[in-house]
């Protein structure tokens, strides 16, 4: 796997679940920046109620949130959400769309619930852009989500173009090294000829970019790093590129943070198998044939690694 | 091996074998320092660590070993201060084991380790490339996701679902 | 971000049981197994490629190894060109640590979408685990994912845990003797106090997949299986054995039920032609009873393995401290799909409480004293959880406040390293 799904497997999967056999629940999991979920059978089996928790709710209502899920999901959205949450469906298995691939987009979409939420400000800067588009100058503002205790995503739009910068921080050393490695990759890949048309990307370690030097509050320590995406409208002028965009560009500190993880994962791997070649030249030193099995109480053998 | 290293090893070789037969023979070799008493002799090793990925990956990896240093007999969990990683050969040691092949061990592990660790550094930058690539080839072409544009129609064709 | 729910990561042998802590069910259950490309050449233990010249790089892409799938994904996978499937834990121990990370890695960022660094974890270990596993696993935890805290808990203690969800049970005790059974091999282990009785546990040849033969078997015999084609047998056989069978308390009495009302007894399993799309209808008659019946009289199914559960669970008992054995009897705890039987924990406790008495008389009539004693008490719990026992448990003790405090933290790991696995504390329990 090296892109990350922007849609929840567990709600995907129960959902199925559900409507092949439903039984009652009542579930809690998670989605990645800390978001909630409770799903839970109501009065009868065939009800289920989805709420979502969301770190930056509150910023996430400024730029349109509400919005955005009445769009997706209309009447699926309860006026009151359930308490600790910020947001309740209603989904009734028996007025679902019927099987088949409309019942799996219905399913789909419902597991996009916490993509759609932070699509809010992306689309409002989208639409914000248009506005400026004309006057060939100018800027809005500087909207901040703070999606994580320590990390936000700031977008702004401008006449010609859309910037989004990530702070994200890098909980140790190797992290920061290898983030670094990384992000070097994303400013420099756009010298590829297929990829000249993807958004530019800058990089600073600690130094927060220009657009945002103003903030109050921000981090000053050697674990912050700032992403800044550069989006120009060929990115989000065609609705369909737009949403794309969108689930991608939010999930950036996630894929990031994957992939940082996976390459500290494979280098143990390429330890573990050093480890044991250099156990193989050490072991011809020895002169007697030693056996190097040790076994534990019940005589099971412990291997050496 | 590099023909640069080729002749820095080989006198590291002589020095081991020299202190392993000889015993009570200080002495002293560029990166690595070998310092025998009358029963042991101890080997420490300083990693070339050209810029701050190799430092970390040399950190990582030879505190991973480290970690291991029980399977490895000779290796101690700490090195001397100074160095990367230290061994430690006592009588014991030799008495059990064969010498010319512990120094052979000690030699193929200052080549392996270089090697390992300029190797772990390319599978990054490599890995980082095409993880770089991958995403914004994404962004550029905004694929996968087309059934999103696809659903709020289905959605509106029920009036169950229809806005209120 | 501290708030969010620990993540409770059961792998077994066959089959992971994972999810949040508070939840009653995991929110996965799929195998343990992991398929990925790699050359023939390349045997399960060699590790990932690495060169053996400079210069060859191992992959040239660098992502190669992250071209894997787990789980169901990963048995869809088994037949696709140039993927095999691995299994990286064999006898309820890590075998393959390479795919064991993979396998947690997409575990917690495919399925449970969930950012490492924001949470708690709590692994399960077999009993006589050696440490340097849970030294390596906390290593892997700490290093490569970042986790916020760790606690690796013993299986059989976590079984204990469960129980306390069955209105039976008073005292949170973690004393108390397990009987685990999954699909491959049944475990009888004994616990005092959250500490395996390591030298007492018990392994027994039989569980879920015997029953599924022995009642394949039966039907053979009978000539039910005729109409279900070869490749499909198997299944209809673990569904027979899912859906109708039972633990008899008389196996001459139910012969002689089912022999006298056939029609009360016998049931009908409806099934389909895999290929052909035909129904047909079989019998479900004796294997209903037979079925589980072996735990309790292997001889109608094995030849070689000839000892009752009620004995096995007895001499295991009796293996242990005597201070210790009227809590172990006191406290039987099932776990496992093939403990789920009706009226297998009834059966069970009334043959071992027969073994017990007979016991105290032969040793109050060899003594020749007058003294009787006030008798041992047997139970034997069953409840609703008993599937995913374990899970479970882990489930019930994450979401105790004194997980957190009985964790390791990463700041202690960075402090101490890997040796930190080696210790745990036992909390949850109220004696």
């Amino acid at each position: 796997m090296i892109l990350l799904e922007p849609h929840n497997y567990i709600i995907q999967t129960t959902l199925v679940d559900k409507f092949s056999k439903p039984t009652t629940l009542d579930v809690q999991f998670v989605d990645f920046d800390g978001v909630r979920f409770h799903l839970s059978t109501l009065d009868r089996k065939t009800v289920l109620l989805l709420s979502m928790h969301i770190r930056c709710w509150d910023e996430l209502v400024r730029y349109g949130a509400q919005d955005v899920l009445r769009r997706e999901y209309g009447s699926l959205v309860q006026s009151q959400p359930e308490s600790d949450y910020n947001i309740s469906l209603l989904i009734d298995l028996e007025k679902a769309p019927p099987e088949g691939e409309q019942r799996d987009a219905f399913i789909h979409s419902i597991a996009l619930m916490k993509r759609n939420a932070l699509a809010a400000p992306f689309e409002l800067a989208f639409k914000k852009q248009k506005e400026l588009e004309n006057s060939s100058s100018g800027q809005g503002d500087i909207m901040a989500i703070h999606y994580r205790d320590e990390e936000a995503i700031y977008i702004q739009a401008a006449h010609d173009r859309v910037t989004v910068i990530f702070s994200t921080i890098f909980r140790e050393e190797t992290d920061r090294i290898f983030g670094k490695v990384f992000l070097q990759e994303f400013v420099d890949a756009r010298r590829l000829p297929q990829i000249q048309n993807a958004p530019q990307v800058l990089f600073t370690n600690r130094d927060p970019p220009l657009e945002i030097r103003h903030v109050p509050g921000l981090r000053d320590s050697e674990d912050i790093g700032y992403v800044t995406f550069v989006l120009f409208p060929p990115h989000f002028s065609n609705p369909h590129v737009a949403a794309g965009t969108v689930s991608h560009i939010q999930l950036f500190r996630n894929y990031l943070h994957y992939h940082i993880k996976c390459s500290k994962a494979y280098m143990q791997s390429r330890m573990r198998h050093r480890v044991s070649e250099f156990q193989k030249v050490l072991n011809r030193a020895k002169t007697e044939v030693a056996s190097t099995e040790r076994k534990t109480v019940t005589g099971r053998t412990l291997q050496t690694r | 091996m590099s023909n640069v290293l080729r002749p820095y090893l080989a006198a590291v070789r002589s020095t081991l074998t020299a202190a392993l037969t000889l015993e009570n023979f200080p002495s002293q070799v560029g990166g690595c320092s070998s310092s025998p008493s009358v029963n042991s002799i101890r080997v420490s090793i300083k990693i070339k660590q050209a810029d701050e990925i190799e430092r970390i990956l040399c950190h990582k990896f030879t505190r991973f070993l480290m970690q291991r240093a029980e399977s490895f007999i000779v290796l101690r969990r700490k090195p001397i201060k100074g160095y990367d990683i230290s061994f430690l050969i006592t009588n014991t040691h030799t008495e059990s084991m064969l010498k010319h092949k512990i120094v052979d061990f000690i030699i193929q592990f200052m080549e392996d380790v270089d090697r390992e660790i300029s190797e772990m550094k390319l599978s990054l930058n490599a890995r980082a490339r095409t993880v770089a690539e991958s995403y914004l080839t994404a962004v550029s072409l905004g694929i996968g996701y087309r059934v999103v544009t696809r659903l709020k129609c289905i959605l509106w064709s029920y009036s169950a679902f229809a806005p209120a | 971000m501290s708030l969010l729910a620990p993540i409770i990561c059961d792998n077994g042998t066959g089959y992971s049981k994972v999810g949040f802590a508070g939840n009653s069910d995991p929110s996965f259950v799929f195998p343990t197994a992991i398929a990925t490309r790699g050359s023939a050449a390349q045997s399960s233990r060699s590790g990932p490629a690495v060169p053996a010249k400079p210069g060859h790089l191992a992959s040239k892409r660098g992502v190669e190894d992250l071209d894997f799938f787990i789980g169901d994904e990963a048995l869809a996978n088994a037949k696709t060109p140039g993927y095999g499937v691995y299994y990286p834990i064999r006898h309820g121990q890590i075998d393959n640590w390479d795919y064991m990370e993979r396998y947690w890695e997409q575990t917690i960022f495919k399925y449970l979408r969930a950012e490492p660094e924001d949470h708690y974890f709590l692994l399960t270990e077999p009993p006589l685990n050696p440490p340097e596993n849970r030294e390596q696993t906390a290593e892997i935890f700490f290093e490569s994912f970042n986790i916020q805290g760790l606690y690796i808990a013993v299986q059989a203690v976590l079984a204990l845990a469960a129980s306390w969800s069955s209105n039976r049970v008073t005292d949170r005790t973690l004393t108390g003797t397990v009987i685990d059974s999954g699909d491959g091999v049944t475990h009888v282990i004994p616990c005092a106090e959250g500490y395996v009785i390591g030298s007492a546990i018990k392994h027994i040849p039989i569980a879920g997949r015997d029953l599924t033969q022995f009642v394949l078997n039966l039907m053979r015999e009978r000539g039910e299986m005729a109409q279900v084609p070869p490749e499909d047998q198997l299944k209809v056989a673990g569904k027979v054995k899912e859906n109708y069978t039972y633990v008899c308390q008389d196996i001459v009495k139910e012969f002689r039920k089912y022999d006298a009302e056939p029609y009360k007894y016998f049931e009908r399993y409806d099934g389909e032609h895999s290929v052909t799309g035909r129904q047909y209808s079989l019998d479900v008659g004796y294997e209903r009873f037979l079925a589980p019946e072996i735990f309790f009289n292997p001889e109608i199914y094995s030849s070689d393995f000839l000892t009752p559960l009620p004995e096995i669970v007895d001499s295991t008992i009796q293996a242990s401290p005597i201070d210790v054995r009227r809590g172990l009897y006191k406290n039987i705890v099932l776990s496992g799909g093939s403990t789920m039987f009706q009226h297998f924990g009834q059966r069970l406790k009334r043959d071992l409480k027969l073994l017990v008495d007979r016991r105290l008389e032969a040793s109050v009539i060899s003594s020749g004293s007058a003294l009787k004693s006030s008798g041992v008490e047997v139970d034997v719990i069953s409840h609703k959880r008993q599937r995913y026992a374990v899970w479970f448990g882990g489930s019930l003790l994450a979401s105790l406040p004194e997980f957190y405090s009985s964790c390791h933290t990463k700041a202690q790991y960075d402090e101490i390293g890997p040796s930190i696995g080696r210790r745990y504390k036992i909390f949850g329990s109220a004696t």
